[in-house]
């Protein structure tokens, strides 16, 4: 289970609103390398790991997306504020308002609706790592293609930090693929699946 | 950055802490070092929330609440621009 605390996990405070930003770093919500679809391939995956390390790593780094996750919607609420129907047209904010006027719904930058196709749940730790270690790269080059796009301070400091965090979430992961492979055929780490071929 | 602002940035300063030895912690559960850097934020943590509840109000629904009123529901929220 969960329990909420009331704050954010680093603060979002941007003074200026700006809808043509908030239609790109919406991505990170609802987008193919995005926060929630990081939360739910971890959150998933969790359950198969096959050492209480993996299990405990694929739990905590969930449980942080789904903190930045909510994150990037408060960066999204935040840029969208006070928005006069002339902004919202000439911004090109106009598409995702008609649906959501200012709701958080989670899209890709292009507007396609967040789909459960962008991650795996394999059942297979080796595959499943991987993955996760690829996914952390992806959520961090669309974080530098953000910072590359964005040149408002309070929006660019927030976006370091959760750059930072896919590259601790990288390394931790690499750290999980070791602890999976230490305990496997080195000369085969193929051979069987460590989460459904071993007997009990 | 009011006083309210300056508690909030230490409880999210040792929390971020905490969360972040944690996921050390995972993959190097016996790190004699890292689980002192852990115990001694985890404390830190735990004050400074403290101190920012008694004035600001509970931080988690679980957390002391006063008698006259369900404070839970007062704002800011979190994703308020005036919460952070």
């Amino acid at each position: 289970m969960w329990k909420y605390e009331k704050k954010l996990e680093y603060p979002v405070k941007i003074k200026k609103p700006d809808p043509t930003a908030a239609k790109i770093i919406i991505t990170q919500f609802g987008g193919p390398d995005g926060e929630l679809g990081a939360a739910m391939r971890y959150l998933s995956q969790r359950y198969t790991a096959p050492t209480p390390e993996v299990k405990a790593i694929l739990n905590d780094i969930g449980t942080e997306e789904l903190s930045h996750m909510e994150m990037i919607c408060s960066i999204v609420y935040q840029l969208t504020r006070n928005l006069s129907p002339k902004e919202i047209k000439e911004s090109g904010f106009d598409a995702y308002f008609v649906d959501h006027t200012n709701g958080l719904y989670p899209v890709q930058a292009s507007g396609y609706p967040f789909c459960a196709d962008i991650f795996q749940s394999t059942g297979d730790p080796i595959a499943d790592i991987s993955e996760d270690m690829g996914a952390e790269q992806k959520a961090r080059l669309t974080y530098d293609n953000i910072l590359r796009l964005v040149d408002d301070p309070d929006v660019r400091d927030v976006i370091k930090f959760l750059r930072e965090r896919e590259i601790v979430h990288f390394q931790r992961f690499g750290e999980a693929l070791r602890l999976v492979t230490d305990k496997l055929d080195a000369k085969n780490f193929y051979a069987f699946n460590p989460s459904f071929d071993v007997k009990k | 950055m009011n006083d309210r602002e300056k508690l909030l940035k230490r409880v999210q300063m040792y929390s971020f802490a905490v969360t972040d030895a944690a996921l050390f912690l995972d993959t190097h559960p016996d790190c004699a070092e890292a689980l002192a850097f852990y115990n001694k934020n985890k404390k830190l943590c735990e004050e400074a929330k403290e101190q920012y509840e008694k004035s600001y109000g509970p931080l988690c629904v679980m957390s002391e609440q006063n008698d006259s009123r369900w404070a839970w529901v007062d704002g800011p929220f979190p994703w308020e621009l005036s919460a952070n």
